[in-house]
């Protein structure tokens, strides 16, 4: 294992005041979009500045976490999974257990309650795994605001649950055909509609990707996994964990676990899918083999080929499956401030059925990589340490792929 | 910027004429055809001619441009090929040649080194979408030195402010979009968009052309009413697909004709 980032010299002081005014983390970031957007994004700008210290939008904000979304959600301490490898004490956040069963609802609720402040009447987003889309049609409904949902036309496939979820919510779940007919086309999908539709028109984006502000918007919304975790740890534990663990595809869950410890002396780990190998069309690991690019509207880490061509990412999980990342991911890694690396679909799998075997819970793919990376983290840790694995989402939708995986283990018996 | 499409662009406007100009993706529908389609359209007299660097993930295109990158790309082609093809064309004609495209093949090609390649191979000017104001003003420097027009897109729902704005910073004209939407979409000219139009007169001295979703003569003739001239792009692709190479020369000059009813 390559050394953990602990001692990495960094020229960074402060790594919690990013973006800068102009959207960016250092030289990641900024807002590359075609002029017809700009209105949108000023007024999403301008609405979130002042809305994110308003007394009354946050008291809400604060009541629908509690009793709609179910926060905070648990900081679990895994004692079989600790045992079984015989080293630091392993906790899980249990965004499985927020409602709709991801983390990702923490952000549509904010959202959405800023689209409703600005009078937007029509909601769209992507989805990949299908986790966003449903987390979006849920607060569309409960808002009563008209939702599209696009979603490429493979990943329907992988995740139809979801699809027929989205559409009892009352959704239009539109297959995307364009391109590698998954997240990343869904979202030029949804940039297109969002061109079309401005003015009337919200584009609630998953992940912390894309043009200023959504980095930071999304941010804001998700922070609060790791400021419950980092309260609940000390509570727990009496003291701040040792490390961080969680999977990155666009990067939100992580963001929201890792941000509110940028600052203190804990060492994270970002993990990437690996797919079935290094080569290209193999892996969807944009920051362990790709190089900055502009795409989606910021300048960030990107796999692409050498005419800067956007390349095919390849996981197993869906929502993986991005061939960016968000653009503080890209600051956290040039920074060296986090690790990241990356942990194949085989690894991943058996991390899923462990967690399951020995917990009794059913992980997303997407947590099932952040998993797989403690059998390699665990050895050089010790009894006195502490990790944190952020437990994303639950694996109901993943259902298809575990039986498929059982019963090849069956035939291999 | 460039001396070729400024001196082209007072021409024409001085003559009481205006600017019609066509996008074309390089490399579509094969690369055979890239050179004979820019040969026809100079000699169908097209004022100056977009030519699209095709990228995997145009966000501002509609479904006819993206198909025509898409097969592009599986074409082979590259922004050095595309320099090449510029470079070939330049040595028997003087038709202003614009390249458009999106900001990422450039960025790896590099900014610096696409300037100086461009003004070699003989480019008058760039159109990059995801290239705002922002980030295109430190970029300026090297348009500058290499001649090479830096042009801003504006939409109808760009604020006065911004439009002044991009008026004074761009070079050569601004190109402004017939909709907030993306290019290719089947949409008459409406009244409320003709009169922003307009009302552009009044705000910017630049010349000022109209692109996106134009598709039929009676749309070039009431835009053209209303601003310095057209770009016609998607309804190009789609009829340029159905041509045979051998027949290119008659069915562009056909093309050009039924939109814009000039003898040459």
């Amino acid at each position: 294992m390559s050394t953990p980032n602990r001692d990495a010299k960094s020229t960074i002081s402060n790594f919690t005041h990013y973006p800068d005014d102009a959207g960016y983390f250092d030289e990641f970031g900024g807002q590359f979009v075609p002029e017809i957007l700009r209105p949108a994004l000023e007024e999403l700008q301008a609405a979130f500045s002042k809305l994110k210290q308003d007394d009354a939008f946050n008291r809400t904000l604060r009541e629908e976490l509690t009793h709609y979304v179910g926060r905070p959600t648990p900081l679990y301490f895994a004692a079989n999974l600790t045992r079984h490898f015989g080293r630091a004490r392993i906790y899980l956040k249990r965004e499985d257990l927020a409602h709709t069963g991801a983390h990702k609802i923490n952000n549509t609720i904010g959202q959405i309650l800023l689209a409703r402040a600005m009078g937007k009447r029509r909601i769209i987003a992507e989805t990949g795994a299908g986790q966003h889309g449903v987390a979006t049609a849920t607060v569309a409904a409960k808002y009563g605001l008209e939702c599209t949902i696009y979603m490429g036309e493979e990943d329907m496939e992988r995740q139809y649950p979801n699809v027929q979820r989205m559409r009892m919510l009352g959704a239009t779940v539109v297959g995307v055909t364009s391109g590698t007919r998954t997240l990343k086309d869904a979202t030029n999908e949804a940039l297109r509609d969002w061109l079309t539709n401005v003015d009337t028109t919200h584009y609630i984006i998953g992940s912390v990707v894309g043009p200023h502000p959504f980095p930071a918007l999304v941010r804001h919304f998700q922070k609060i996994i790791g400021e419950e975790a980092r309260e609940q740890i000390q509570h727990q534990a009496g003291k701040l964990p040792d490390y961080l663990v969680a999977c990155v595809g666009g990067g939100s869950n992580a963001i929201g676990l890792f941000y509110p410890f940028l600052n203190d002396d804990v060492q994270m780990i970002g993990v990437e899918a690996g797919g079935i190998g290094t080569g290209p069309l193999q892996h969807a690991a944009t920051l362990t083999y790709g190089r900055p690019g502009v795409f989606h509207g910021m300048r960030t880490y990107l796999l692409q080929t050498a005419d800067g061509q956007v390349q095919l990412p390849y996981s197993i999980s869906a929502g993986l499956d991005y061939p960016g990342v968000g653009p503080e991911h890209s600051l956290l890694k040039k920074s060296g401030r986090v690790q990241y690396l990356a942990v194949s679909d085989a690894e991943a799998l058996d991390a899923a059925f462990l967690l399951t075997r020995l917990e009794g819970i059913i992980p997303a793919l997407e947590s099932a990589h952040a998993l797989a990376y403690l059998p390699k983290l665990l050895p050089h840790t010790t009894e006195a340490e502490i990790v944190i694995v952020n437990l994303s989402g639950r694996g109901d939708k993943d259902m298809q792929t575990y039986i498929q995986h059982m019963e090849k283990e069956q035939q291999n018996k | 910027m460039s001396q070729r499409l400024r001196e082209h662009i007072q021409r024409t406007l001085a003559g009481g004429d205006k600017l019609f100009s066509v996008y074309i993706t390089a490399g579509f529908p094969e690369k055979a055809a890239t050179l004979p389609i820019l040969q026809a359209l100079d000699a169908a007299g097209v004022d100056f001619v977009e030519l699209g660097i095709p990228f995997s993930d145009p966000i501002a295109d509609g479904p006819t441009i993206q198909a025509a990158s898409t097969r592009a790309i599986e074409n082979g082609t590259t922004l050095p090929w595309i320099l090449e093809q510029v470079a070939q064309f330049r040595r028997h004609s003087q038709m202003p040649i614009i390249l458009m495209g999106y900001l990422n093949p450039v960025l790896q090609y590099g900014m610096e080194r696409f300037c100086r390649d461009c003004q070699q191979a003989g480019v008058d000017g760039v159109i990059l979408p995801d290239l705002p104001f922002e980030e295109a003003h430190a970029l300026m420097p090297f348009f500058h030195a290499a001649d090479l027009d830096n042009i801003y897109l504006i939409a109808p729902n760009t604020p006065p402010a911004r439009i002044r704005l991009l008026a004074e910073h761009t070079t050569a004209f601004l190109y402004c979009t017939a909709y907030t939407g993306v290019t290719g979409a089947n949409r008459a000219a409406e009244q409320q968009t003709t009169q922003f139009f307009a009302a552009l007169r009044e705000m910017v001295d630049v010349p000022y052309i109209i692109g996106f979703g134009i598709h039929s003569a009676e749309q070039v003739h009431r835009y053209n009413a209303v601003a310095d001239g057209v770009v016609v792009g998607s309804a190009f692709i789609r009829f340029i697909q159905q041509q045979p190479l051998a027949s290119i020369p008659d069915a562009v000059r056909t093309f050009v004709k039924g939109l814009t009813q000039r003898k040459h």
